[in-house]
């Protein structure tokens, strides 16, 4: 395990909205191939750590290292650039573009989208986009979304909108994805589609990727490691059979649910 | 007849600087009242080339076009930017400073006597009754193929889906990892230019004079308004519509009351469908 490279290094990070840590001193690491849980009770700072990994907020302190290179100051889009990506709880999609327009806007280092190459090296730009559209096309269709790209994103369905998300992530060729409660009202069916989907990014992409997620019957299928919040705190780490004897995780956690 | 084809003439020249102005708008969500001072810069790069320098007009047109585009890039780095977040009403204000800001430099450095193109005198074109001259003729078509080329950047370009994905939401497109800065530049490039076009057109039908951009300004937002801001071609519509709203204003009322139009198609608009005719009804989050 620790031969794998760190893909997320954090420590310290703290985040105070008034004079309350909402996420206080965490550290969290996932190393190249892992799939992380990270789980808690609401209001547990979960979806602010994955503001402050993906710089969406700045931490008050704390450094963050993505892929080994330092992020601590990075603005969020430059964090594509070093590999990270990010989904949201509430699936935000750009509603009046098309499917593929949307996926497409994540690729990095798209020529066309600079003034300067679209005027003076047309056919270069002409070819790249041909080259982007080819893998946008695949990447909806590994999420089976491929006929749908001609929709506006808007006519998407809760679920659907879930992997267009993936669509883009796969699209940006990070290798870190964070996935913000990506079940969380989401049709049945489509949660094991998308379960599935995730477990097959992992293992043919090798993608790494950390799961905020309420539904515990996800998080024991997919996760390898499981990082329990409270509070603003990490409560516990290990394996889903270690966490869930874990006493302080009963109590703060699955007690609740059980 | 006839009225069409001035109707037509009058809305190509607004058109350009509507669809300019509706592009600033989906970019930054602030309404611009310096389209008018902008289109009035236009007609001043212009009218020193081809007086001045003594140039042909179309090399006056595309100094407009240059000045245009770097007047609005450089007011939106030097004055927008630095209030990005403000309310759109404080943007909206320091817009009409700005408009008297230019209005004024512009009359310090060429006084305010009302000048006009220098153009080879030429016979209208007769199609049986109709009076067609050949500026108008000309005023239409660069009009037109500006706004089918501003249509088809912003829809079949990559560098067009980027500025429509940032005018859809920006924090969202910032978060996608999109250069949302520099795509806003190049928004305002393209605004500036369509601006200092029609500068260049108004100058063929108008004289020029400083206090030109009060002239224009209420038409280019009325026409922008009608066709539902954040839609360019709504607001080539828009322009049509004011342009025939103007022309029959002045063949059943009276000339005087043609500058009333913008302001009533504003009112009527805003109280009868918000929106506009191919805007989207926004749902304020």
């Amino acid at each position: 395990m620790t031969a794998l490279p760190l893909r997320i290094e954090a420590s310290g990070l703290t985040k105070r909205f008034g004079g309350i840590a909402v996420v206080d001193a965490v550290s969290f690491q996932a190393h190249a191939g892992e799939i992380v849980g990270l789980i808690g009770p609401n209001g547990a700072g979960k979806t602010t750590l994955f503001n402050l990994l993906s710089r969406v907020l700045r931490s008050d302190a704390g450094t963050l290292l993505i892929n080994g290179i330092d992020a601590t100051r990075r603005a969020p889009h430059e964090l594509a650039t070093l590999g990270l990506v990010r989904t949201f709880q509430l699936a935000r999609e750009l509603d009046r573009l098309t499917v593929l327009e949307n996926v497409l806007l994540a690729a990095r280092d798209n020529r066309g989208e600079r003034l300067f190459d679209a005027l003076c090296r047309p056919a270069a730009t002409r070819k790249s986009e041909h080259a982007m559209i080819q893998q946008a096309r695949e990447a909806l269709s590994i999420v089976s979304l491929a006929p749908h790209e001609a929709k506006p994103a808007a006519a998407l369905s809760g679920g659907q909108k879930k992997l267009l998300e993936l669509a883009r992530c796969l699209m940006s060729g990070a290798d870190i994805i964070l996935l913000d409660e990506i079940a969380a009202g989401v049709a049945p069916h489509l949660v094991e589609e998308i379960v599935d989907l995730v477990a097959r990014l992992n293992r043919e992409h090798g993608k790494t990727f950390v799961v905020i997620e309420h539904n515990v019957g996800v998080i024991s299928r997919l996760c390898s490691r499981v990082v329990v919040m409270a509070q603003g705190s990490v409560i516990a780490e290990g394996s889903f059979e270690t966490i869930s004897r874990d006493a302080n995780v009963i109590a703060s956690y699955l007690g609740q649910a059980a | 007849m006839q009225v069409v084809v001035n109707a037509l003439a009058s809305a190509a020249i607004i058109a350009p600087a509507a669809v300019g102005f509706t592009l600033t708008f989906m970019l930054f969500r602030y309404a611009n009242f310096a389209v008018g001072a902008f289109v009035m810069l236009g007609a001043f790069a212009a009218w020193t080339v081809n007086v001045t320098a003594g140039l042909p007009l179309w090399a006056g047109g595309i100094a407009a076009l240059a000045i245009g585009a770097m007047t609005v890039a450089l007011s939106d780095r030097l004055v927008f930017r630095p209030l990005q977040g403000r309310t759109g009403a404080t943007l909206l204000l320091v817009s009409v400073a700005l408009s008297f800001v230019l209005e004024n430099v512009i009359r310090f450095f060429y006084g305010s006597q009302i000048k006009g193109f220098d153009l080879p005198l030429t016979g209208p074109l007769m199609i049986g009754d109709l009076r067609i001259t050949r500026e108008a003729l000309a005023v239409v078509t660069i009009s037109g193929i500006a706004i089918l080329s501003t249509a088809a950047l912003l829809t079949l370009t990559p560098i067009g889906r980027a500025l429509r994905a940032v005018a859809d939401n920006t924090s969202l497109a910032d978060v996608r990892g999109l250069p949302v800065g520099s795509i806003q530049t190049v928004g305002m490039i393209i605004a500036g230019a369509l601006f200092g076009l029609s500068g260049t057109l108004v100058g063929i039908d108008l004289a020029i004079d400083p206090g030109l951009s009060w002239a224009v300004t209420i038409p280019i937002i009325a026409a922008a308004i009608f066709g539902g801001l954040g839609s360019p071609l709504g607001a080539a519509l828009g322009a049509l519509a004011i342009g025939f709203a103007e022309e029959l204003t002045v063949m059943f009322l009276a000339p005087a009351y043609k500058g009333a139009v913008g302001f009533m198609v504003i009112v009527v608009v805003l109280l009868l469908r918000p929106q506009g005719l191919l805007g989207v009804a926004v749902d304020r989050k």
